[in-house]
């Protein structure tokens, strides 16, 4: 199968990625091919009634509801890009959007 | 034409726990900013979570309150999508295997009487963080104190009628959450939130129409209002020959409007798939059995007791069990012990009455209303005089009779001494007895009246009416 | 107890390689700190022990290899480190590697490739390639690395070192930067078993801060055994194609006749869905990825690139420029087959197929096979560059080391000869928490077999 670029655009935006003009016919050759290439699965007869593996334990473990220190050796201000007056900042995003 | 219109809801609530959903920080409300935070709620690299008893313990509470099946097997999903309050970029949610599913909540519609709504499904998941646009001129803030804080997500069926209907049912909902003690639901400091799903058609017709999702619903005050406007709207848009289109909604307060969210910063491809962080949510019947111990009685079936026990209407009962702490309240009150029916209306109106203007505070303790009530059983005190006793209890504590005595309010059953006022208020009132003597024996209350007067109220009404009389009935 | 000095000065000895991220300068203060603070208790006091760029440490920066996490300082430490620690070891360094792992040659590192210390021409294999490569030195006796699909074996086999990834959930992954979170596991490189072996000892075990690590002790080291008497190793002839390069096949032939002397009964047997366990693979490792990365967004950690005014556009400019071409072309791929429409086709089928492949395993064990032995990769390493411009190429070299991540299961490589100078690894793939067994084995093995010898 191949996947055409306004697909690969699709997904881009979806991933919150740029994707460039000039990289984008590889890009889109690229995964095509990756895509063909584990297509083959599909080959596989499909059987409904194997159910997925997941490796690890079979079921969760409960954590204490207790109040623990917060394991941080430094606070956001030293590793946040842009912090001011105890928030984090990023550029506007309108209420409504 | 007549429209019918068709509401469900979706309803986030906040669990009650020390610590959040993933991990050890606190879920107190109002700290500072970013300072109830930790590298898994922060979203660190390398962080994972690990899920907290208490809050898996609550929600099979809350699940097992609308009658749900609860599952022995959950599985959590990620749900991904990119927001600055949203760290790891997907939020920890169930999906396609939901903690619990078919559930009821009963509820009392002002046009259909009482309806069984439909709890589709309830589904664990954690809260984002919080977007505070109006802080900085030009950037966005973000408090990542409530990310990881955890939530249930209970989806109601579209079986409400009108927004009257989606009020009644949320409240009942809230008052059920309230009651088994699971989250405080305040809407106002966003531990209840609420979306609502809305279509219209026209009545008698049962196609499924395009329905839009309401949101930015932050108050009870407001949950009727944005639907209403809702329903308006699409009413009036599919009249004038239009149709509705399968959007999200913003509900603006200040303008009593809704508007559309803008489509482009929609992505409803949420991709998805089973947290690979977390192994399958395993109950055993023991820990459902455990959670279902910690139910108390629910506020249905307390007014049923209520009604069968104390003999009380529907409506007193209704209004004896809308909270927890007032029926544990009213119950303490007889068991005091008080008479049922006098106790429900010292509670209705006294006790609650104080309490709303006193932070939801009972301040007056059962033992010392069941004494008040009992003064006034015993004549001691006047109806008015009690009310008297009750505030200065409720203000400053103490005992009734004490204080009663404090305010001279006792009354007096002395009959040499009311036989004293009588004689006085008779002697002072010749016509007026003369006018009784003559058979105008509705004048009673009048020479009651002067009784009391006379005695700053202290004089034991029952008993001078018949002091009354027998001077009255004594020849001249 | 080596002193700080003599320790530093052997990892920036190696700098040429280009194996370590960490300054000098940053690297010499640090292990001055270190040993002081150093437990003399602990059973690896004193040993220094090279960690990669993806697992976070206080000490030093994490960037993943990646510009996305570009002088990032983690507030926490992984707890492997903090075990290591604790045990008395050293942190030595970061170690370059293929952005988030993602990569079979350490060739996809924001920070230039690294060499492999035998020929500069070629790769050390990857993900782990700098910690590989550091072992392989001799800068260090051990080093952490990670794996998602083979990158400490695969490096280990390229490079002539141990490598061991344990079973899924008998090393905790907090702190270990998540790729593949399924397929995830801290693994161990040493000179020799015995070196990854305690190494990796001290690191496993249970941690309530990871949901996916067993309730388990940590793993207790098995002594050198006499012989292999007892044991019975399957040879899985999906292993060992027609293809597969002659110098690798003549090379696991002497390994398999040594075992054999040693009394092990070895046995023909066979893992059907082999063939599809690449493919399973790079559906479940980029969509698990797409997901994981989604939280460099440069909000909260991190560098912001470009002067994006509004939101959307710092998180396109940051993850665009951020991420590499190899990371960009996973997490398109992860984001397209979970979404909408594409699921079932591919993440669904690749999970079933998954638990095929997992119970061929489980069916091989079942019938009384110990543990199985197969190459590590189908060839030695490869030149820079190679397989650079075909991706598919480059994804084949995990060929045989993806199953053991697919199925969960504990796997060691050790140098069993050379081609033309190069090393060659065997694979020994054990039953899952039976790491005892298999390092058993490798004892013996490496006892018997010439790791520098010509096949």
């Amino acid at each position: 199968m191949s996947v055409s670029r306004e697909e690969v655009l699709r997904i881009a935006q979806l991933a919150e990625l740029d994707v460039d003009d000039d990289t984008l016919p590889t890009l889109a050759e690229q995964m095509s091919r990756i895509l063909d290439y584990v297509a083959q699965l599909s080959a596989v007869p499909a059987n409904g009634s194997v159910k997925a593996f997941v490796p690890g334990p079979d079921a969760i473990r409960f954590r204490a509801d207790e109040v623990t220190p917060s394991q941080l050796a430094f606070g956001p201000d030293e590793f946040a890009p842009d912090f001011k007056e105890g928030f984090f900042v990023v550029p506007k995003l309108g209420q409504f959007e | 034409m007549s429209w019918e219109t068709i509401i469900g809801l979706e309803t986030h609530v906040q669990l009650r726990t020390k610590s959040k959903m993933f991990c050890g920080c606190s879920t107190a409300f109002g700290a500072p900013p970013n300072t109830q935070v930790c590298p898994v709620c922060l979203g660190l690299p390398g962080a994972l979570p690990a899920a907290n008893r208490a809050a898996i313990g609550l929600a099979v509470r809350g699940a097992l309150a609308l009658g749900c099946t609860v599952h022995p097997k959950s599985i959590f999903a990620r749900k991904n999508y990119f927001y600055p309050d949203l760290p790891k970029g997907y939020q920890i949610s169930q999906f396609d295997q939901p903690l619990a599913t078919n559930g009821t909540l009963s509820f009392v519609s002002a046009e259909r009487g009482i309806v069984n709504a439909t709890i589709v499904r309830l589904h664990l998941e954690e809260d984002a963080g919080k977007s505070i646009h109006d802080r900085f001129a030009k950037a966005t803030a973000v408090d990542l104190n409530r990310s990881g804080v955890p939530l249930i997500e209970i989806v109601g069926g579209p079986d409400l009628r009108s927004p009257a209907e989606a009020r009644a049912y949320l409240l009942t909902l809230k008052q059920l959450l309230e009651y088994i003690g699971i989250s405080d639901c305040d809407m106002e400091k966003g531990s209840l939130r609420v979306d609502a799903n809305v279509s219209v058609r026209r009545a008698g017709e049962a196609a499924l129409t395009t329905r839009t999702e309401v949101k930015n619903i932050n108050s009870f005050a407001f949950v009727e209002k944005a639907l209403t406007v809702e329903r308006d709207r699409q009413i009036a848009l599919v009249e004038s020959g239009g149709s509705v289109t399968q959007q999200t909604m913003l509900y603006d307060s200040k303008e009593n409007a809704v508007r559309p969210q803008r489509s482009k910063e929609e992505s409803h491809d949420y991709r998805y798939f089973p947290e690979p962080d977390l192994p399958p949510l395993v109950l055993t019947p023991e820990f459902v059995a455990e959670q279902q111990s910690e139910l108390p009685e629910l506020p249905a079936q307390k007014r049923e007791r209520f009604m069968a026990q104390y003999a009380l209407s529907r409506e007193h009962a209704a209004v004896l069990t809308a909270s927890r702490a007032v029926a544990e309240y009213y119950e303490n009150v007889v068991r005091a012990p008080a008479d049922p029916q006098a106790a429900a209306n010292w509670v209705m109106t006294e006790a609650l009455a104080d309490a709303n203007d006193h932070q939801e505070q009972l301040r007056v303790t059962p033992a010392a209303l069941a004494q008040i009530i009992a003064l006034v059983k015993g004549g001691t005190l006047s109806h008015q005089a009690a009310k008297k006793v009750f505030g200065e209890v409720a203000a400053k504590g103490g005992d009734p009779r004490t204080i009663a005595e404090s305010l001279g309010v006792v009354q007096v059953a002395d009959t040499n001494v009311l036989a004293g006022w009588v004689t006085d208020v008779l002697g002072a009132h010749p016509t007026e007895v003369a006018r009784y003597k003559k058979g105008e024996v509705k004048l009673l209350p009048f020479f009651v009246g002067k009784v009391m007067r006379l005695s700053n109220g202290k004089a034991d009404p029952k008993l001078t009416q018949r002091v009354l009389e027998e001077k009255l009935a004594a020849p001249a | 107890m080596s002193d700080a000095k003599a320790v530093a000065d052997r990892l920036v000895k190696a700098k040429r390689l280009n194996a370590l991220l960490t300054p000098p300068k940053d690297l010499r203060k640090s292990l001055n700190m270190q040993v002081a603070a150093a437990r003399p208790t602990g059973v690896l006091y004193g040993m220094p022990v090279a960690v990669k760029d993806n697992i976070c440490t206080l000490e030093f920066t994490t960037s993943c290899g990646s510009r996305i996490l570009e002088g990032f300082r983690s507030p926490y430490e992984a707890t492997a480190v903090a075990k290591l620690k604790a045990a008395g070891a050293l942190i030595a360094g970061k170690t370059n590697c293929d952005e988030f792992g993602m990569g079979s040659s350490t060739e996809h590192s924001a920070y230039g490739r690294v060499l492999h210390p035998l020929d500069k021409t070629r790769v050390p294999g990857g993900s782990s390639g700098g910690s590989a490569a550091l072992v392989a030195a001799g800068a260090v006796p051990a080093a952490l690395g990670s794996e998602t699909g083979g990158s400490v074996r695969q490096p280990a086999a390229f490079c002539g070192v141990v490598g061991i990834k344990p079973t899924y959930g008998r090393v905790s992954r907090y702190g270990l930067v998540a790729f593949g979170s399924s397929l995830d596991q801290i693994g161990v490189f040493g000179r020799s078993v015995h070196d990854a072996a305690r190494v990796l000892s001290v690191i496993s075990g249970r941690d309530p801060r990871d949901s996916t690590c067993e309730d388990r002790d940590p793993l207790r080291l098995p002594t050198v055994p006499e012989s292999l008497q007892g044991f019975v190793i399957g040879l899985p002839k999906e292993y060992f194609p027609s293809e597969l390069d002659p110098a690798v096949r003549r090379a696991c032939d002497r390994a398999i006749r040594m075992m054999k002397e040693l009394g092990a009964a070895v046995r023909e047997v066979s893992l059907p869905h082999t063939p599809y366990a690449v493919p399973t693979y790079y559906v479940i490792a980029p969509a698990e990825a797409s997901s994981n990365l989604a939280r460099y967004d440069g909000v909260r950690y991190g560098p912001r690139f470009n002067g994006a005014t509004d939101l959307r556009g710092l998180y396109r400019a940051t993850r665009g420029q951020g991420f590499g071409p190899e990371v960009r072309r996973r997490i398109l791929v992860g984001t397209y087959v979970l979404s909408s429409g594409y699921y079932d086709a591919y993440y669904r089928r690749a999970q079933q197929m998954r638990a095929l492949i997992a119970q061929d395993f489980r069916n091989v064990f079942d019938r009384g096979v110990d543990l199985l032995f197969t190459p590590t990769v189908p060839s030695p390493a490869f030149k820079a560059g190679e397989k650079l411009a075909d991706p598919i190429a480059m994804y084949m070299s995990d060929i045989f080391t993806v199953t053991a991540n697919l199925a969960g299961l504990p796997a060691i490589s050790l140098p069993i000869g050379r081609v033309k100078g190069l090393p060659v690894g065997g694979q020994l793939i054990g039953q899952a928490f039976l790491e005892d067994e298999m390092i058993e084995a490798a004892y013996a093995l490496e006892r018997v077999v010439p790791p520098t010898d010509e096949a």
